[in-house]
């Protein structure tokens, strides 16, 4: 095993995948260097598979279109059961305000 | 009207009902990408449970950031950004309560392989050694790996998405692409 090949390896990976000259300390080797360079073919026709995946789908699970409108629905329910109680308060509030204002209104004497 | 106007016109509009608040539109848009999303979070996370875990978060986050979604990326873009946004925390997540994977700091090397590298076989036989060999990458290789390699996004587009540095990224990419060669080599 050449250990030169080994060093090599991560950047005759990376020139495959990019469609790249090698990086120039290794170019040399890896130009008369017949492992690296099935290294390098392997690799490009790696990328080329990776490249198409992107049009490849997996099936997502049958009920995921449910478990995310049921959170929706969720989420919705706490909004309104929050919606009454904050409606209440906020007019307890005013009115409250309104009394205490109303009382403490300064007052011309007749 | 040629068939791909017409369905994003449809998009197009399911989009502005499900802006206005129509959950039933917003089904309609989970059912015609709910398998991509799913998909990409499959890809960047490995596991199937998890995967649909995040396919469903991102979803939901989706719903609740259309409303500024303005329409200058595709829908389908849009929604993959989110998913990748959604598996990066959950990520995060696990990592506060378990810490972090020991594969994140050491890059771990795996065996050298066979000195016949030439990699033989069907087209189908490399992709199914193609998916075992993306499953045993560390994580954060992986996403560099499925986001560039697959999807074809800049490193400055992963960047952002991982939070990292575009030269970070560029030297993760070029640790995990180094390291599918390896694993597909040791596999072949």
């Amino acid at each position: 095993m050449n250990v030169l090949c080994e060093v090599a390896a991560p950047f005759v990976a990376n020139s495959a995948v990019e469609g790249t000259p090698v990086a120039r300390p290794f170019r040399a080797h890896a130009d008369e260097c017949l492992k690296c360079q099935a290294r390098h073919a392997a690799m490009a026709r790696t990328a080329r598979e990776l490249a198409a995946m992107s049009k490849e789908t997996f099936d997502a699970p049958l009920d995921l279109e449910w478990r995310v409108m049921s959170a929706l629905e969720g989420d919705l329910a706490v909004a309104r059961s929050w919606r009454t109680p904050v409606a209440v308060t906020a007019a307890v509030l005013s009115m409250a305000a309104a009394v205490l204002i109303w009382r403490l209104r300064p007052r011309t004497q007749t | 009207m040629d068939m791909a106007r017409v369905e994003r016109d449809k998009e197009k509009e399911l989009i502005a009902r499900a802006q206005a608040g129509d959950r039933a539109a917003f089904g309609a848009l989970v059912r015609e990408h709910g398998d991509e999303v799913y998909t990409l979070a499959r890809r960047l996370v490995g596991d199937p449970h998890l995967a649909a875990d995040i396919a469903q978060e991102a979803l939901i986050r989706a719903w609740k950031a259309l409303p500024n979604f303005r329409g200058d990326a595709a829908l389908s873009t849009w929604l993959h950004r989110i998913t990748v946004n959604t598996a990066w925390t959950q990520r995060r997540r696990a990592r506060r309560h378990n810490g972090p994977p020991l594969d994140d700091f050491i890059d771990v090397a795996a065996p050298m392989g066979p000195d016949h590298p030439e990699m033989a076989g069907e087209i189908l036989e490399l992709r199914g050694r193609l998916r075992r060999a993306l499953d045993t990458l560390p994580e954060p290789q992986r996403q560099v790996v499925v986001l560039k390699d697959v999807y074809d996004w800049s490193h400055a587009e992963i960047a952002e998405a991982m939070g990292i540095s575009v030269s970070a990224a560029k030297v993760r990419l070029h640790r995990a692409r180094a390291r599918l060669a390896r694993q597909l080599e040791q596999s072949a």
